[in-house]
């Protein structure tokens, strides 16, 4: 080393000695790194600059060649990315640790080497290989604050004394400290724009996943379903394909694993689902059938866990079969008993005829005019609003307390449960419901009997002063107001709350508290299977834009009652007053009649 | 709507009867936040609340924040199901303590 440094340091080269032949000047000096250095930064292909580079700053100090080195192999060897001169060593490999460059790069510091044959850091290897003979180097390095990416040589001055300068160094570092911002600016941009093109890619699968999904069932279909993945691409799925006799297909799977992969063997199995459920008998036949083509090419210890169903909507029956996944639920609306369907076959995609020599085994029920809940275990193990995991209990609870909400309205109270509004789930979550319209529906109303249906228009007609203490009165005239066109005590319950909260408003928005300042008109009036129930003040217009419901991520007094009356009404919503009225908040729920 | 207070075992047991709503919450949001200065454990009882609305509701989600920042134990026991219907709307049936009864309530610990 002590030989090394000898012939390193500046001070070793007599710089009063006047430059030699050069006839360089200063202001040449400041063009050349102006120039180059425009160059550097303007381009995006440094590879092809740096070439351009090397061959100017050559002739520029009239040296033979040039070659500019960049660590690769995690920093253990220089690999030459561009050079200059009678030889091409692009693509040659050199020590990073060793060597005249490989110096410059561990000390990020530039030398000269006037006569290599007298540095002990010289290696001829390179020379040895190439037949070039090196005599004299300068070596600058590509660093960046503390880092350094590689360095940039020239060899071999050919003008003048065949000396090169300080000058020569110094002008050489200059531009090799542009150099290395060019190139890492160059490394940067193209990660990001390989990111941005994986995000892209990933948005696109998410787009044909989401697809690939059944479009939202009408209103009266019986079978509904809701998917929602953690991150972008869900491995998780459910279908519905209804056959031309009218019987109804669905599943739900689950491929284990997250990410990419398991959104292809998501597609793979969706398809295969698609295809072979139009030939096959039963669903026994089906998940067979799935499972002999995921083995034939499935690899990597993927597997799916699916419940397969064939639904009779004209007698209420379903057969289902079940590969290891998580039991759906038969929810009986009059008992309001729930019974688990238990999982009866291995998951797919593991082993051919894993199931037995009969197949996976199919088990046929009676909904009898029920529901049969099919889920992923995003729903069972998700984290609840108090922290704890949601659990089957904990489904069935949510399952039974929302059992009277319009189907599509159902999945989404109860997906919501588990969803915080903003936040992401651990786990994609996937829920689906059958239901049995044989007998009628709690979700629905069975054609009014003759006696109700007289009394359709108007119901009744309240004028109350806007004071808190009339808010029990209120509820009694909605309570009763229900019970006189015959609805059932929830519908009885959530309608009283409903037009008290948005008296509640009218009271505190609307006339801002004060006492006495106004009247609040409630119409009950029947169309058919639906009240409407119209609150009229006669405040102030208000910006319904301003009235929000709460955020129920949030946990803290007040702002709960907007989000009580849209969770139980079908529709809230301000229509435009008539004249000499302020406000008229529309509330619209579909009845649901008390059946003896 | 009324409400009684009853001392068990150095708890306070507010026991709400009637309809919590507009006009009756001042009154229990008062009760609970003078039961949280004197009391390091509460126990609201709504086994007779026939209705409670969202501002009821407000009172005891505050009464429970403010147990919290006083380490106090806040519980609600025997919840009438009007009541629950409401709790679970506001989706807060996960966030309170629920006891099934008050003797439960009061059960030490495990």
């Amino acid at each position: 080393m002590a030989q090394a440094k000898a012939s390193k340091p500046l001070s070793a080269v007599p710089a009063s000695s006047p430059k030699p032949s050069s006839e360089n000047t200063m202001q040449d000096h400041l063009w050349l790194i102006a120039e180059m250095t425009r160059e550097f930064t303007a381009s995006h292909d440094y590879k092809t600059i740096a070439q351009s580079a090397l061959e100017r700053i050559t002739k520029y100090i009239g040296a033979e060649a040039a070659s500019l080195f960049l660590l690769a192999d995690a920093g253990d060897t220089l690999a030459c990315s561009a050079c200059y001169g009678p030889v091409d060593i692009t693509g040659l490999r050199i020590s990073a640790k060793t060597g005249v460059v490989g110096r410059a790069v561990q000390t990020r510091e530039g030398s000269m080497v006037r006569d290599v044959s007298q540095d002990a850091d010289f290696g001829a290897a390179v020379d040895a290989k190439t037949g070039f003979k090196t005599r004299s180097l300068l070596v600058a390095p590509l660093a960046i604050g503390q880092d350094c990416i590689g360095a940039i040589e020239i060899i071999n001055r050919l003008d003048g004394d065949g000396l090169f300068t300080a000058d020569d160094l110094v002008l050489l570092e200059t531009l090799a400290r542009a150099a290395a911002l060019a190139i890492n600016n160059f490394r940067l941009t193209e990660k990001i724009v390989a990111q941005e093109r994986q995000q892209h890619e990933l948005e696109l699968a998410a787009e044909i996943q989401r697809d690939l999904l059944p479009q939202p069932s009408s209103r009266d279909f019986p079978i509904h379903g809701i998917n929602i993945p953690a991150r972008s691409v869900s491995g998780d799925f459910f279908d519905i394909l209804t056959l031309p006799d009218g019987r109804i297909w669905f599943n739900v799977g689950d491929v284990s694993g997250k990410g990419m992969n398991a959104a292809l063997l998501m597609a793979k199995t969706s398809s295969l689902f698609r295809c072979l459920a139009k030939s096959a008998e039963h669903p026994g036949q089906l998940l067979n059938a799935i499972n002999s083509e995921l083995c034939e090419t499935n690899s990597r210890g993927m597997f799916v866990t699916m419940v397969g169903g064939l639904f009779n909507p004209a007698t209420g029956r379903v057969v289902l079969t079940n590969a290891g996944h998580e039991p759906p639920l038969h929810f009986d609306l009059r008992t309001e008993r729930f019974s688990a369907i238990p999982a009866d076959g291995p998951p797919l995609g593991i082993a051919h005829g894993i199931a037995g020599p009969d197949g996976y085994p199919v088990t046929e029920i009676d909904l009898a005019g029920g529901m049969l809940y099919v889920f992923t275990d995003g729903l069972t193990e998700a984290t609840t609003f108090g922290g704890g995991m949601l659990g089957i209990d904990g489904a069935r609870a949510l399952i039974r307390d929302h059992a009277e909400e319009s189907p599509d309205l159902r999945l989404k109270s109860i997906s919501g449960a588990v969803k915080l509004p903003g936040q992401s789930l651990r786990d994609d979550l996937t829920l689906l419901v059958v239901e049995d319209m044989t007998m009628g529906r709690a979700s629905s109303m069975p054609p009014p009997s003759a006696d109700s249906m007289t009394t359709d228009g108007e119901i009744l007609r309240l004028r109350v002063p806007a004071r808190p203490d009339r808010l029990k009165l209120i509820r009694a005239a909605v309570e009763h107001a229900a019970r006189f066109v015959g609805a059932n005590e929830a519908w009885t319950f959530d309608m009283t709350m409903a037009v008290d909260e948005a008296c509640q408003n009218i009271i505190r928005h609307a006339y801002g508290g004060r006492p006495d300042a106004g009247d609040i008109v409630i119409d009950f009036i029947r169309r058919g299977d639906t009240m409407e129930v119209h609150l009229m003040d006669f405040a102030e217009p208000v910006d319904p834009s301003k009235i929000k419901s709460r955020d129920l991520s949030e946990v803290r007094p007040g702002g709960l009652g907007v989000h009580l009356i849209k969770s139980v009404c079908d529709e809230a919503t301000f229509v435009t007053p008539p004249p000499g009225v302020g406000n008229l908040f529309k509330l619209t729920k579909r009845l649901q009649i008390n059946i003896k | 709507m009324s409400y009684e207070i009853r001392e068990v075992d150095g708890a306070a047991i507010v026991a709400l009867t009637g309809d919590v709503d507009l006009q009756t919450s001042p009154a229990v949001r008062q009760k609970l936040l003078e039961s949280l200065e004197k009391y390091k454990r509460i126990v609201v009882d709504l086994s007779a609340v026939h209705y409670i609305d969202s501002s009821g509701v407000a009172s005891l989600v505050e009464a429970f924040q403010v147990s919290r920042k006083k380490g106090a134990l806040f519980s609600l026991a025997s919840v009438s199901a009007a009541a629950m219907r409401v709790l679970s709307l506001a989706r807060l049936d996960k966030v309170f303590t629920i006891h099934p009864s008050v003797e439960a309530a009061l059960a030490p610990q495990g």
